[in-house]
């Protein structure tokens, strides 16, 4: 039964190990592939929260289109439901109870998707596409935050069509993380904001960027205490920074680190760079992934400052990724982030998620 | 730290005022960059050694060192490392140290980032005033070998009047204190820990014996001349083997000054301040610091390969431009604008957008075909979305319920907007009425006027 009217191929079922085609280079990991793939690009992949009994991933496309699976613990997902936009899907989260899966688009709406009565109802109203949308928890209140290309950051009750809170922004919201109580926002034109959200979402602090090029993802990490405590933040100049919020030694604390680019060490032909595209932590030991342009995805200890693990490289860009709430699983999207322009743009590529056993590989490097 | 700090504080290079945690460091570092022949890149061991080999190799004359700041481009001055450095230089450089020391101080307690370097310059004042609270954990460190000696902890330089000082020590000092006050200034931390050692024996041969005791009992102690020392140092002294491990930050002021040396030779060596403050730290050493402003990635190179120091010229200038470099080239379109709005550009997004936009003007009419509505208007659109077609099956289940509470508000239900939007429970209900599907047409609408919500 595919429940995705248009999928292809792949489209019964199965462990979707479909690998077999010898040379073929879009999953050189032989990781499994998600069934029922997007038609489009992928721009976004979250799993459910651990407050919900097993793993569902949902993943939102520029096909409009949001899709939910369950992913079976021997690794076969089966897809589950599907909801529309009008328009590009760019962002996707989960409630923190599971029940509810918010969903962000260049329509300009936001919605929330009740996935008991499969039904969606839009939620926020921007007067530009957006961007990066996120549940925010606390004792006090929940809402959501919505960040636009119009410039605004907005904080949304539900159940009300105007906004609870509206900040005004220098520039177009280009990604964002929350961990409560701390929510960091990266804006065009290099901009760092970081919010906190006891009693009411305030700004924090405006940083300076800790990167020269345009920033392109963020994600928040905690400490031992599981308290938020920095953020790593993704520019499109293959460089990660790791920026503390309040170190004992900034200058020794923060760091930023090379990643996603071609060549390493031969130096005869010219490196390529590549942007970025995601940023995920592990749940449980801390290190962090990185998925760029360059079809590579990386894991990484911050507190050691070592590489753990380079893929090889898939014919796509990997656009997503995401760990499951007990970060046994590793999934990450391949498929064109428009990177090298139009002209590379294939519409008969086909657009995959991957899944990856992340409890091994991402366990942090004893500190020498 | 052994004897008097090693040339003034940390090592530093003579060339552009930049600061080293290591003197093999900085010598790296000037081969790296003022002793580089720019021509063939072999990197000589001094000034006039460069300037030797450009005239012999290469039959070229240089007439100052490269990257060097103005007034310290002399090719003839035979500097390595510290060595070879003017006397008039390095004092000047004492100078602007301890000013930066004391400016630094002050700034401490605004902000986080320190200057350690107060440490070694200042034994006195800032050490003696928690001489109770520091010394018993600052010389347990150094008191391993001592210890069988003296049992009590090192006090020594230390105040005969601690107060974690066993009774008995202050009986002894005054006692002795009396015989030879000028000697006791010396001794006055050693001769209490004399007397512990040797409680039953009679004054003068405690002295006696201390007298002999001394050097072998100094000796193990990690860098404590007793001899001769003023009293201010006898306090200092504590400080010293407090130092190490106290303060774990010994590159702490490596930064402030890096910044400092940035920003007097800001054009020398933007690339190459990475990597000489990394490998004292780093396991890979290959991590950039904020600091140092250029975003370059520098010579200091990550990589897969974790490859080390040897300047990997890659990546272009730190702008904000994309930029396009002999060595490098950044796979990204265009700076300002991010890639999914160069994808949302497109038409074929864009005319989704503006369909939608368009709405009840071509809605209405097809309404009555209900479940083609969504697809006309796609096939106008020239079919682009293939999902689209897909939706109509879907529609039933997912999208009314949607179109229902848009549906609801250009009744002009008065307690949509008001009440906030209507729960999920209703919504079921309504879905039969609007079925018909002037919600589908007139959810744009909705969404404009009534957009602002």
């Amino acid at each position: 039964m595919s429940l995705f009217g248009t999928t292809t191929g792949f489209g019964a079922g199965g462990t979707g190990v479909f690998g077999a085609t010898t040379t073929d280079s879009h999953n050189p990991m032989k990781d499994v592939e998600v069934t029922s793939p997007p038609d489009d690009s992928i721009s976004c992949l979250a799993f459910s929260p651990p407050t919900m009994p097993g793993n569902f991933l949902i993943g939102g496309s520029w096909a409009n289109d949001v899709r939910c699976w369950e992913v079976q613990d021997n690794g076969q997902t089966v897809p589950k439901a599907q909801q529309m936009h009008t328009g590009p899907v760019l962002d996707v989260c989960w409630s923190d109870d599971g029940s509810k899966v918010f969903t962000a688009s260049c329509d300009k709406t936001a919605k929330m998707w009740d996935l008991n009565s499969n039904q969606a109802m839009q939620i926020a109203q921007h007067d530009g596409p957006i961007k990066s949308i996120h549940w925010v928890k606390a004792p006090n209140y929940s809402c959501i935050m919505t960040g636009s290309w119009d410039k605004t950051l907005k904080f949304w009750d539900t159940r009300s069509p105007n906004p609870m809170l509206s900040l005004p922004m220098t520039e177009r919201c280009y990604c964002a993380d929350v961990v409560y109580p701390m929510a960091v926002l990266a804006t065009a034109d290099r901009g760092l904001i970081v919010y906190q959200l006891e009693n009411q979402p305030s700004e924090f602090r405006r940083i300076d960027s800790p990167l020269k090029h345009q920033h392109r993802c963020v994600a928040i990490f905690k400490d031992k205490q599981n308290k938020p405590t920095g953020f790593a933040l993704g520019s499109i100049e293959g460089r990660v920074a790791i920026h503390y919020i309040n170190p004992p030694n900034p200058a020794k604390d923060n760091f930023t680190f090379k990643c996603h680019r071609s060549n390493g060490t031969n130096t005869a032909t010219p490196q390529d760079i590549y942007a970025v595209n995601a940023i995920s932590f592990h749940p449980v030991h801390g290190t962090l992934s990185t998925v760029g342009s360059d079809g590579r995805f990386s894991f990484w200890d911050k507190d050691a400052r070592t590489k753990l693990k380079t893929s090889e490289q898939l014919d796509q860009p990997i656009t997503a990724c995401a760990f499951n709430s007990n970060g046994n699983i590793f999934a990450y999207a391949s498929s064109y982030d428009w990177s090298k322009g139009h002209e590379y743009y294939n519409p008969q590529k086909k657009n995959y998620i991957f899944l990856r056993n992340a409890a091994e590989e991402l366990k942090p490097r004893n500190k020498k | 730290m052994g004897r008097k700090k090693k040339k003034q504080m940390k090592p530093w290079c003579w060339y552009c005022n930049r600061d080293f945690d290591d003197e093999k460091i900085l010598i790296q570092h000037q081969k790296a960059k003022h002793f580089k022949c720019h021509i063939c890149h072999k990197k000589l061991y001094t000034g006039p050694g460069l300037a030797i080999h450009c005239m012999q190799v290469h039959k070229e004359t240089i007439d100052g060192v490269p990257n060097a700041i103005p007034g310290r481009i002399d090719i003839e001055l035979e500097i390595y490392g510290m060595e070879g450095i003017p006397e008039k230089d390095m004092q000047e450089r004492r100078r602007t140290l301890e000013q930066k020391s004391q400016e630094s101080q002050k700034k401490k307690q605004n902000e986080d980032a320190s200057d350690e370097e107060d440490d070694d310059d200042e034994p006195g004042p800032s050490f003696q005033h928690p001489p109770a609270a520091q010394a018993p954990a600052s010389y347990n460190p150094a008191m391993g070998q001592p210890a069988p000696v003296m049992p009590p902890a090192g006090y020594q330089g230390m105040p005969p009047m601690m107060p974690g000082v066993p009774p008995m020590m202050h009986g002894m000092p005054p006692g002795h204190m009396h015989g030879m006050p000028p000697g006791m200034m010396q001794m006055g931390g050693m001769m209490p820990h004399m007397m512990q050692g040797m409680p039953g024996m009679p004054p003068g041969n405690q002295f006696n014996h201390s007298f002999s005791r001394m050097p072998p009992h100094m000796a193990p102690r990690p860098g404590m001349p007793l001899m001769g020392q003023p009293p201010a140092a006898g306090s200092g002294m504590p400080s010293r083997p407090a130092v190490p491990p106290a303060q774990p930050a010994v590159t702490k002021p490596l930064f402030p000054s890096a910044a400092q040396a940035q920003q007097s030779a800001s054009v020398s060596a933007p690339s190459h301040s990475a990597p000489s403050t990394e490998p004292p730290k780093a396991t890979f050493p290959a991590y950039t610091q904020p600091p140092t402003s250029s975003s370059s990635a520098s010579s200091s190179n990550l990589s897969s390969g974790g490859g080390a120091k040897p300047p990997v010229p890659v990546t272009s200038k730190p702008a904000t431009l994309t930029t396009t470099s002999a060595t490098s080239k950044l796979i990204h379109p265009d700076e300002d604008v991010s890639l999914e709005e160069r994808k949302a550009q497109l038409p074929r997004y864009q005319r989704l957008l503006t369909r939608v936009g368009q709405p009840h003007v071509v809605g209405q009419p097809h309404v009555v075909g209900q479940p083609h509505v969504v697809g006309q208007p796609v096939a106008a659109a020239g079919g682009m979305m293939p999902p689209q077609q897909g939706m109509p099956p879907q529609q039933p289940g997912m999208r009314h319920p949607m179109h229902g509470q848009y549906g609801a508000p250009p009744q002009g239900m008065p307690g949509y907007l008001p009440g906030g939007m209507p729960p999920y429970g209703q919504a079921p209900p309504m879905v039969p009425p609007y079925q018909a599907g002037p919600p589908m047409g007139m959810r744009p609408p909705v969404m404009s006027p009534a957009g602002r919500y």
